[in-house]
């Protein structure tokens, strides 16, 4: 039986139509994953349920009865809940506390949001401490408590929008653990989601959303996860490789290397020795703690690390925005800690930055300036610019990386995330001399096609001779192009895998500081 | 409402063409509304108002001298705005052109009466114009320096400045052993002795008295060598990368610091230029308030151009003939000088108003 009907749902902005006659059923007592690329519309859909939006046409109805609520207060009080990509807590306040803001019931009585937590702890294995202040917590156990929130009140539909982003493997584990217990009690679950992995393992039914628009709803039993990531994108992903390597072997083992011309080349002389790395931040606290590690050339060294332990520093050290305190930094015989940005890029490396708007790209400037920041007097003659020259070889470089752009001198800012990356890769890759390579976080908010060229240029580069250090916090996209992956633990590498002995639970150990291998 | 019908949105398209370009209706008419709100303020003074329109057209226009006049106080204000656009566009804010003017139109003094005078080939006035220029990039710089080396903001600390240099002027002028004219003279009010002839700059038209010098040629060059380095070259770009992501600059090889001292340096040279400019045009001998405004004044016609060239050019000019029409309708129509500052006012909040109507529909 439907609890949530959806018919002919359509939600216009100005002239831009992000759902087009939606029409979806959500059985009871199931988790029912919504797939789909960035801007596809999962987020509205979302919100047009939650009552944060109202449709400009169609009808929902909710356990039979009609529903259209005109703010998440009313979708509160019809038993559909919420959980935002950005949390509403309070971070000075208690557990207990946080739980009863919002309980509308003059005299507060915590005995009983405690006796309630103990119930759902029992229940649904939601352990936390309604002692804690928010602030103490880790991002999974903020989640922890914003899912409790929503359980507090006994709900027919719980909706998550995206919420495994912020989250580390162990603890996606948990969370998905937590919506089959939800959906086994009869409630439904809507997840959000553009990880196929997820889907596998927790959805029973998926529906892909693609612009706007239901491209199919599948039961997951014997799906094929190629098929819906066809859907998902609309066109076969070449040489899906690794994207779906990593979704359908997320089990962890050995992912299935995927074969490119060259195969995983033996590592050859070190192009990058890191000793003793230290780094202290304006406070003292020490980011990094004496990391050791060398790079070979034609290698992929993968990073991997619940973030925030030195992962951004190091990134900042290698692209010479931050100085060591101690240690030492050679690329190729050249000494490059602490240097200017200007001498390590001279001496060979190419930097993908972390943080793609604030170091990557200056987004105001259009395509082709971008393309060219770090070598504006390349195109200068007496000092006074050769636009038109500059366009050509943009023009050029932006075919040769399939930047997609109306023209090179379009704004960065107007391109998809998926091209602006593709445009900071073209630039850092056409370096000359380049021997290395550092990739921070390389497709943060990217969809699925611009992920998997990202993949091939880096193993395009490693397959050159480059030596390549990846550093993500996406355990299957270390998995999946990695040829060894090191484990950062509070500024320190604790511990290394090398290609074919990768498992998930042994890095995720590892991440957490469990297990020294 | 979206247009469904190809054709008439095309219809549509050509005839906004065919008007005028925005940029240029909405500051004329908001120009005019603006001196049609500050004449009702006159007419509540009790002045009359048709004396008062007078008197102001007298003073912009009325004679070559008038014409020239005006002009010749565009051009100070046309270097101070290029210097504002200068540092805007390494997205710095040199609010501090008056105290650039007062550096500028100092030393250019002290090198007019100590030493130029007797200098051949038009060194006379092109030395105090260098000296003057380099008193004012110093001035600048002084900031760029501060903002780079300890993130002080150049608004306070450029402002700040502007409150020593006014001062150092006053100072100079007071002071018999700097600049203050001997005692020996009939009058001893507080100001410098007048330069001597051969630093006065030429005049473009000496033969019908036109007061026009040859700053206005100074000032092009300076427009069209701004222009140029803002809109087509390296350096330009290099600024406006600098200006809008630091840290995207860096990465990119640059010396970030170098480019904003560079930057407040060009832009407090041109206010210096400016102040020059206006002792070695037409003041002639230093006073302690020789600024008197217009490096505020500048200012705003640098906010107002909106970083382009052309539009400092128009501001300028426009408040060169203002100011000139506003001191004469004070001195022959009796309208109270608080009434012309507050003409004057309206007419910059109304253009900068205006600004955001037509910027929305720029970026559309």
């Amino acid at each position: 039986m439907a609890v949530l009907e959806l018919s002919g749902l359509t939600k216009r902005f100005g002239a831009f139509t992000a759902l087009d006659d939606i029409s979806l059923q959500i059985e009871r007592g199931e988790v029912h994953c919504l797939l789909g690329e960035n801007g596809a519309g999962k987020s509205t859909l979302c919100n047009l349920v939650f009552g944060v939006h109202r449709p400009d046409a169609g009808t929902m109805t909710l356990g039979g009865e009609p529903f259209h609520p005109r703010g998440p207060a009313e979708a509160l009080q019809r038993g559909v809940v919420m959980v935002h990509q950005h949390f509403s807590l309070v971070p000075n306040m208690s557990v207990a506390e946080n739980l009863m803001l919002g309980r509308a019931s003059a005299v507060l009585k915590p005995q009983d949001i405690i006796v309630r937590m103990e119930q759902l702890a029992a229940e649904y294995g939601l352990e936390i401490d309604p002692e804690a202040r928010i602030e103490d917590l880790s991002v999974g156990e903020r989640q922890r408590v914003e899912i409790i929130k929503c359980l507090l009140g006994d709900p027919q539909l719980l909706v998550l929008d995206e919420p495994t982003a912020v989250l580390q493997p162990d603890e996606i584990d948990a969370l998905l653990a937590i919506c089959r217990q939800v959906a086994l009690r009869g409630k439904s679950v809507i997840l959000v989601t553009h990880k196929l992995g997820e889907i596998s393992r927790v959805a029973d039914r998926t529906t892909v959303l693609r612009q706007g628009r239901i491209i199919e709803t599948v039961a997951m039993e014997g799906a094929d996860i190629r098929s819906l990531v066809r859907s998902m994108v609309g066109r076969d992903v070449q040489s899906a490789g690794s994207v779906l390597a990593a979704a359908v072997d997320i089990e962890g083992k050995t992912p299935a290397k995927p074969s490119s011309a060259a195969g995983p080349a033996s590592p050859g002389e070190a192009v990058l020795k890191i000793s003793d790395l230290v780094y202290r931040d304006p406070h003292g606290v020490p980011r990094l703690d004496g990391l050791s590690l060398t790079v070979g050339t034609g290698e992929i060294v993968g990073i991997a690390g619940v973030e925030g332990n030195g992962q951004t520093e190091l990134g900042l050290i290698l692209a010479g925005l931050a100085a060591p305190s101690a240690g030492a930094i050679v690329v190729r015989g050249t000494p490059v800690g602490g240097r200017t940005p200007q001498e390590i890029t001279d001496a060979g490396v190419g930097i993908v930055p972390e943080d793609r708007h604030a170091v990557a790209c200056i987004k105001e400037l259009s395509v082709a300036e971008n393309l060219y920041l770090g070598a504006i007097g390349k195109f200068s003659r007496f000092g006074l610019l050769d636009k038109s020259a500059r366009r050509k070889a943009a023009e050029a470089m932006m075919r040769d990386f399939d930047v997609r752009a109306s023209s090179p001198d379009v704004s960065m800012a107007s391109l998809s995330g998926g091209n602006q990356q593709k445009a900071v890769l073209a630039r850092e890759l056409s370096l000359d001399p380049l021997v290395f390579l550092l990739a921070a976080q390389p497709t943060r908010g990217l969809d699925v096609g611009a992920i998997e060229a990202v993949y091939n240029r880096i193993r395009a580069a490693r397959d050159d001779g480059l030596g390549v250090l990846l550093i993500s916090s996406e355990l299957e996209e270390l998995m999946a192009v990695s040829d060894r992956i090191a484990v950062i633990y509070r500024g320190k590498l604790v511990g290394e895998l090398a290609a074919g002995s990768f498992s998930r639970e042994a890095i995720g150990a590892m991440m957490s500081g469990h297990a020294h291998v | 409402m979206v247009m469904k019908n190809p054709k008439l949105a095309r219809v549509a398209q050509g005839a906004r063409l065919e008007l005028v370009p925005l940029q240029v209706v909405v500051p004329v008419v908001s120009t005019i509304i603006a001196l049609g709100i500050g004449l009702l303020i006159i007419a509540a003074t009790g002045a009359s108002v048709v004396e008062a329109i007078e008197a102001f057209w007298d003073g912009m226009a009325g004679s070559d001298f008038n014409i020239g006049a005006s002009i010749n106080r565009a051009i100070s204000l046309a270097l101070v705005g290029l210097g504002f656009i200068f540092a805007s566009r390494a997205n710095l804010t040199n609010v501090g052109g008056e105290g650039q003017i007062a550096m500028g139109g100092m030393f250019a003094t002290a090198a007019a009466l100590h030493g130029a005078g007797g200098l051949p080939l038009g060194l006379a006035f092109i030395v105090p114009l260098a000296v003057g220029t380099l008193a004012g990039a110093l001035w600048g710089g002084l900031a760029g320096v501060l903002k780079a080396a300890r993130g002080t903001n150049e608004v306070i600390s450029t402002l700040l400045l502007s409150f020593i240099a006014l001062p150092l002027v006053y100072w100079s002028v007071e002071s018999f052993h700097l600049l203050r004219k001997p005692i020996s003279d009939v009058s001893s009010l507080p100001e410098s002795a007048e330069i001597p002839d051969s630093t006065k700059l030429p005049l473009l038209f000496p033969d019908n008295g036109s007061p026009l010098h040859i700053g206005l040629l100074i000032a092009a060059i300076a427009v069209v060598v701004v222009w140029l380095v803002l809109r087509h070259s390296s350096l330009g770009l290099r600024l406006r990368a600098v200006g809008l992501n630091a840290m995207a600059s860096r990465r990119a090889g640059m010396r970030t610091s170098f480019y904003v001292i560079l930057a407040m340096t060009v832009s407090g040279g041109l206010g210096g230029l400016g102040g020059a400019i206006m002792i070695l045009g037409q003041q002639f001998y230093l006073t302690s308030d020789f600024s008197s405004g217009y490096g505020f004044d500048g200012l705003v016609v640098g906010l107002l151009s909106r970083g382009s060239a052309v539009g400092v050019v128009i501001g300028a000019l426009l408040f060169g003939f203002l100011r000139s029409g506003s001191i004469n309708m004070e001195i022959s129509a009796h309208v109270p000088s608080a009434v012309v500052l507050i003409c004057q006012g309206l007419i910059v909040i109304v253009i900068a108003g205006s600004a955001i109507l037509t910027n929305r529909k720029v970026t559309r």
